[in-house]
């Protein structure tokens, strides 16, 4: 019977990276269409969220499914806690690149504001942060976790740093208010996706020990290694 | 939480306890936790680990088989229980135990409760009358055989059985009561009274109880003990326990990985 246990767990493990790498590949191919101006690629993604969709029910099923025949405790208990807030946040992730996408639609009316440097950047990063948190999930790594919980602040100061340039655009001349507007949503958007990949490393933090570490500052969640 | 518990009334205390069957078969390996107050203490581990053999201790039930030894102190109210001079009637009075199966007397319901209190010198039988009334009320028993007391306590079923046991050992008014396995060969009905009873109890007294359920464990008890092979593995609250202990070993236990 432990077995049939330990093969629900893995079974569950590889649903959720599933849809990691679904969402890693929307978030990637929406920026690709924001920036190469592909009406196509940006259609695909939202067409393609229905997927994440589904798994994010099938998935939450299948924890309480296990929830109730297996009446889990300790690690096993906290694994699939975890597992269903991260499901939400990946769903969350999928939807903002979704809205990432229609922006970039809106977009494709005028024509480009400005050439996009920062914005990929931050982009990079928040899309690493949710490769890593996905990776200290699987490895149960709660170190690498928290590295990525340290990288937001950079995703932050990137996104407060592109809307300062925007507004500069904005000033200058009132046609570009829609354009500038749209990419300051879109920022807003790669700063909500990093916030999330900060979620799911928390969650695997809580994972492997068993601490809650949400809403505490980053010297706190270093200084108390178990 | 932690800092809370800690703080709690201490009611037993073992210290150092070592315990031997048969003259050598070193069966718990210095075993030292508290118990506290009114709080129920529950101890799990895989059959054979000694959490059994942890619970007789408490009451002395092992001074009923030859060539044991005890090593090691348990203090109640300061005093060493395990002293070759205690008083084992008086002690079973106040510690009280509750086995696996319910073990009725063979006589009336009434008087499988009067039984203890003659013992203890009670004669008067408007006292002893009162006193059945009471245990059987405290026990969540009284509803269902006010009106058949003097029936045979073996016409009760399993579940009914057991609280009758569960009140005779009230009845003499305890601090502690034992309870080992006290659910296993009850049904899910049943099983959740005793569960809902042992809540209530634990008002009045202090209870230790070994089981196999672990869930039965999570959902009843304040602290949870993890034995393994004789030792005392890890000892914390009940939550901590059941969602993030601190051994490896007491989390393979508690996810099923061995056991």
């Amino acid at each position: 019977m432990a077995h049939q246990k330990e093969q629900d767990i893995e079974a569950l493990k590889e649903r959720i990276l599933k849809m990691g790498s679904l969402v890693e590949d929307a978030i990637r191919k929406a920026v690709k269409a924001l920036v190469e101006r592909d009406r196509d690629l940006a259609l695909g993604v939202i067409d393609g969220d229905a997927i994440v969709n589904t798994l994010d029910v099938e998935i939450e099923e299948e924890c309480i499914r296990f929830l109730a025949i297996w009446q889990p405790s300790g690690s096993n208990l906290r694994f699939v806690t975890t597992a269903i807030k991260i499901i939400t946040d990946l769903e969350r992730m999928g939807d903002l690149a979704v809205d990432i996408c229609e922006r970039s639609v809106e977009l494709l009316d005028e024509p480009q504001l400005k050439p996009y440097i920062d914005i990929p950047r931050m982009a990079e990063a928040s899309q690493k942060m949710l490769k890593d948190s996905l990776d200290a999930f699987v490895a149960r790594d709660a170190d690498k976790a928290l590295a990525v919980c340290a990288a937001d602040d950079f995703v932050d100061n990137l996104n407060s740093q592109i809307f300062n340039e925007l507004l500069i655009y904005m000033l200058q001349d009132p046609k570009n208010i829609s354009r500038a507007v749209r990419l300051s949503y879109i920022t807003k958007y790669l700063e909500r996706v990093a916030d999330h990949a900060t979620n799911i490393a928390e969650m695997v933090v809580y994972m492997v020990r068993g601490k809650v570490i949400r809403h505490m500052a980053c010297e706190i969640r270093n200084s108390d290694k178990t | 939480m932690e800092v809370q518990e800690v703080t709690l009334p201490v009611d037993l205390e073992v210290k150092n306890l070592n315990f031997y069957y048969n003259g050598n078969a070193h069966a718990l390996r210095d075993i030292s936790l508290p118990v506290y107050k009114n709080r129920v203490t529950a101890l799990i581990g895989p059959s054979g680990c000694g959490k059994t053999t942890l619970l007789r201790c408490f009451n002395r039930m092992h001074d009923l088989y030859p060539r044991h030894r005890y090593e090691g102190e348990i203090l109640f109210e300061g005093r060493n229980i395990l002293s070759d001079k205690e008083d084992l009637i008086n002690l079973r009075g106040r510690i009280g135990m509750v086995f696996q199966k319910p073990t009725p007397f063979p006589m009336s319901i009434a008087e499988n409760i009067a039984y203890g209190l003659r013992l203890k010198g009670i004669k008067s039988r408007t006292e002893l009358s009162g006193r059945i009334e009471q245990a059987l009320k405290h026990a969540a028993l009284w509803n269902e055989v006010r009106d058949k007391l003097n029936n045979s306590a073996y016409d009760l079923s399993g579940g009914q059985q057991q609280r009758l046991v569960i009140a005779r050992a009230l009845a003499v008014e305890p601090e502690v009561l034992l309870f080992d396995e006290p659910t296993s060969a009850l049904d899910p009905i049943s099983t959740g009274k005793i569960e809902e009873l042992v809540a209530e109890l634990k008002q009045d007294v202090t209870i230790i109880i070994v089981t196999h359920n672990m869930q039965q464990a999570a959902r009843v008890s304040d602290m949870t003990g993890f034995m393994y092979l004789g030792d005392l593995v890890e000892f914390d609250t009940t939550e901590k326990i059941f969602t993030a202990p601190e051994k490896k070993q007491t989390d393979d236990y508690i996810t099923g990985r061995f056991g």
